[in-house]
């Protein structure tokens, strides 16, 4: 464009001097020529600044576009070597006249030729035929060795290369040239800087990447530091545990290592076995605490346990004995442990002595025995029960008294099966009892299947332990022993009968008396009476008074013949609470008439405040009938005093009550003091002996005592004290009695008072 | 009825002293009972008693003393004894010894009057 404007520009000015125009023709061409030179150089030199930051292939074209339009010329090639070994960019520009550009095998054979030529020598000008017409070619180097390529121009021209074209071409080439160093420097650059950047990117992140591991790895340190100083904690309190264990514990704790040699050898173990722990350390275990008899087991057990890993007596629990520094051996219960993760292997030994729990088992194998034996020779059995929640335990004894098989379970139910019936009520009672938790006794019947009966006997000791009530108790089969006293009550009872019959011939008078005494009332009365009613007039009103008095005479007969019944004919024993005065009143009364016809003199002293006393009436009232009757025969012989009997009764401490029968007769001399009370022992010419005997063994029933005392003075004094009828004497002395007693008529049935 | 003989019993059993008393009144004798030889003795109706009904066994004074007692103060009292122990064998000896008659209770009223009648006739 700009060139088109500097045309006209100059022609424009040609017109101002039309005179000159012959002579100044060729000046003004000249002129124009270097002007247009001017304008082209102008062109090219303003090139670098469209250039500035375009690309090689950018100041390729517009240079080729440039020249094109300024040298009137047919063909420009521009050959743009590229850095790296990329493939050349290669670019025409062929004139408009122009159709033919050329054979192109020679354009390529010149190109190659060119390329391959000396960088140091230039490059010759060559002609190429182009249709009909030579073409002048003309190469230039771009960069001084043609490092960046090559531009070649052709015209037809035969002047082609004028002056003016070739400084157009070198500048343009040069340019080009510088164009294209500064875009590869450019480009350089912009490579450096961006290497540099991603260099810089890299290394960054490499910085950053190693950062982070570097943070990573501190914070690993920084955990692994905590880490260790709480493993040292935890080791540092480990130890210490470790030592208070040892220390403290109960246990001989003795560590030995691989060598049998002792490691460790706590307190307890020095109290025990009396060796110092400084004195047995490193020595071998088998020297210090191992009896000389087990130390070659020891040793082969330990070899064993090295060469093959077979132990027999890691963790098991056993018993074996132990040396003591004094060299006493003893029992102890040993565990052998391995110690984990040692390595060569350690040991852990744990030992107890067991001293005290062999003998302790040995006392209660011996103390088991013996109960056992015990339990058979007495028919004894054991039991226990908690009371919480009713458990009950027998011995083997118990389910062969019940009749009980011990595989059942043992309910009360099953127990009642057995009780006697009449029993039920105070085994239910004997079961209240146990809630209160007092120790008891109790007397209990079993009727078996086979409807025989037993008698049992529990005793039962109340415990509380941690607030929790247990009964432990024996149970006796006692029924031999009450068959035995039953029988023995029986004999008894029978024997004091025939005493009691027996002692009706010597009151046969008294007896007689007695009951004539109101028969003859009844006669006189009766005979009166008629008389009375006979009488003209009739004596009505005195006929009443004897026919009352008849009556009455009559029941003071009926009086006689039944005290006379009770006291002979009864043969059972029966307890009840009692009246000692009145039952020695009733004595007297029977007697009286037997004492008139001895001549005896009777005074009555009783204790108004007398207690009640538990016991059998009539066996007590034949004791005293008989006392009365000794006293009586033995004042027979006395003539020279009055025959003074004295039947009193008085307390005896605060639980006794006594009755004596003081005589002023014979006596009895005190070696005869023993014999008193034999059976059969006698001073009487008609008696039999055996009063007194039965008296004794009847009061002895009473859980009481018969004693003769010679006076200070003439005869002897009787007497017996029984236990006044307190609840609690009243109670036992009902049970026992009971029992003994309950023979002639149900030998099987205790009486109830 | 001054004409009535005075009976005295002695007997320290007291129905005797109230039943035997009213029989004798119907035989139509007047009577007098003590319950002790002791208090007959100390009594003024010794010298006026016809006839003795006496007791054998008794506290203090026996039948027998009582009659032997009197036999010495030299006052012959016919005596009929009775007694409630039934041995046979006192009375032969109380008769002997110059009872009029012993009879053992109970008796009959027949008995008694009989034994009475041969009492009042001996004397």
């Amino acid at each position: 464009m700009s060139f088109e404007n500097g045309e006209q520009a100059g022609s424009g000015n040609d017109g101002l001097r039309p005179d000159l125009t012959a002579q100044t023709d060729e000046y003004g061409e000249m002129t124009r020529r270097l002007q247009r030179c001017i304008n082209d150089l102008v062109s090219l030199l303003v090139l670098p600044a469209i250039w500035s930051g375009g690309g090689p292939s950018d100041i390729a074209r517009t240079a080729l576009d440039a020249l094109m339009g300024m040298l009137e010329i047919d063909l420009l090639y521009l050959r743009l070597s590229l850095p790296g070994g990329e493939a050349p960019i290669e670019m025409f520009r062929i004139g408009n006249s122009q159709k033919q550009v050329g054979r192109p095998e020679e354009m390529g054979a010149l190109l190659d030729r060119w390329l391959e030529a000396d960088p140091k020598q230039s490059l010759p000008r060559a002609t190429i035929r182009v249709g009909a017409e030579d073409m002048s070619v003309v190469p230039l180097r771009l960069g001084l060795q043609g490092e960046f390529g090559m531009i070649v121009a052709g015209s037809r021209h035969a002047e082609f290369p004028t002056q003016v074209q070739t400084l157009l071409l070198g500048v343009a080439a040069n340019l080009t040239t510088i164009g294209l160093r500064e875009a590869g420097l450019r480009s350089e650059r912009s490579r450096a800087a961006e290497e540099l950047d991603r260099r810089v990117a890299q290394r960054t992140s490499e910085l950053a990447a190693a950062n982070a591991e570097l943070m990573k790895e501190i914070g690993e340190r920084r955990q692994a530091e905590a880490r260790l100083r709480h493993e040292e904690t935890a080791l540092r309190h480990s130890e210490a545990r470790k030592a208070a264990i040892l220390d403290s514990a109960l246990d001989c704790i003795v560590t030995i290592d691989h060598g049998g040699h002792i490691t460790e050898f706590n307190r307890a173990a020095e109290h025990i076995f009396g060796h110092r722990r400084d004195e047995v350390m490193g020595r071998t275990l088998a020297e210090v605490i191992i009896p000389p008899p087990l130390r070659e087991q020891h040793r082969r057990g330990l070899e064993r346990y090295l060469a093959t890993n077979e132990a027999h007596v890691l963790g098991l629990r056993i018993e074996t004995t132990a040396l003591r520094a004094d060299g006493t051996i003893f029992p102890v219960e040993l565990a052998v442990t391995r110690i984990p993760l040692a390595d060569p292997p350690s040991f852990t030994g744990f030992l107890r002595d067991i001293t005290e729990r062999k003998w302790a088992e040995e006392e209660l194998r011996r103390s088991e025995t013996f109960l056992a034996e015990t339990r058979r020779l007495s028919s004894t059995g054991g039991f226990s029960k908690r009371i919480a929640t009713g458990e009950i335990r027998w011995s083997a004894e118990i389910y062969q008294m019940f009749e009980l098989d011990a595989a059942e379970p043992l309910t009360l139910g099953r127990i009642l099966t057995r009780v006697h019936p009449e029993d039920v009520h105070s085994f239910n009672e004997m079961l209240d009892q146990q809630e209160r938790g007092v120790d008891y006794e109790h007397d209990c019947r079993l009727l078996m299947p086979d409807q025989s009966i037993k008698y049992l006997h529990v005793v039962a000791r109340a415990t509380c332990d941690d607030g929790e009530l247990e009964y432990f108790g024996a149970v006796q089969d006692v029924t031999q022993r009450r068959l035995a006293e039953q029988a023995l009550a029986k004999a008894r009872s029978d024997l004091a009968h025939v005493t009691r019959v027996t002692s009706i011939g010597a009151m046969t008078a008294s007896i007689a008396h007695e009951v004539n005494q109101p028969l003859a009332g009844i006669v006189t009365n009766a005979s009166t009476c008629l008389r009375m009613l006979a009488a003209d007039p009739p004596n009505v009103d005195g006929a009443r008074e004897t026919a009352r008095r008849t009556i009455r005479d009559a029941n003071r007969a009926s009086d006689v013949i039944s005290r006379l019944r009770a006291m002979f004919s009864r043969k059972e024993a029966i307890f009840e609470t009692m009246d000692l005065n009145e039952a020695a009143r009733e004595v007297i009364a029977l007697s009286l008439s037997e004492l008139h016809r001895h001549r005896v003199v009777l005074r009555q002293e009783f204790a108004d405040d007398l207690p009640t006393v538990v016991g059998d009436r009539i066996q007590l009232q034949q004791v005293i009938l008989n006392l009365v009757l000794n006293a009586s025969e033995a004042m027979s012989d006395v003539q020279d005093r009055p025959r003074r009997l004295v039947v009193s009764t008085e307390r005896e401490g605060d639980d006794h009550v006594r009755l004596m029968v003081q005589d002023v007769g014979v006596g009895f001399d005190t070696q005869s003091l023993n014999r008193l009370f034999d059976a059969f022992y006698t001073t009487k010419s008609g008696g039999m002996g055996i009063g007194l005997s039965v008296s004794k063994s009847i009061i002895e029933n009473h859980r009481g005592r018969l004693s003769a005392i010679p006076n200070d003075g003439p005869g002897a004094t009787f007497a017996f004290s029984i236990p006044r009828g307190s609840e609690g004497v009243t109670r036992a002395g009902v049970g026992g009695a009971g029992w003994m007693s309950a023979g002639t008529d149900a030998p099987l049935t205790p009486r109830q008072p | 009825m001054s004409a009535r003989l005075l009976v005295s019993v002695v007997d320290d059993d007291e129905s005797v002293r109230e039943s035997l008393p009213d029989l004798l009144n119907e035989f139509g004798f007047a009577v007098q009972a003590f319950s002790s030889a002791e208090e007959f003795l100390a009594s003024d109706y010794v010298d006026r008693t016809r006839c003795l009904i006496l007791d054998i066994a008794m506290p203090g004074m026996s039948g027998p003393d009582l009659q032997l007692e009197l036999s010495q103060r030299g006052q012959d009292i016919p005596v009929v004894f009775v007694t409630a122990h039934g041995d046979e064998s006192v009375r032969p000896r109380l008769l002997k010894q110059g009872a009029a008659e012993c009879l053992f209770k109970p008796f009959s009223d027949t008995a008694l009057l009989a034994a009475l009648t041969t009492a009042l006739q001996g004397g």
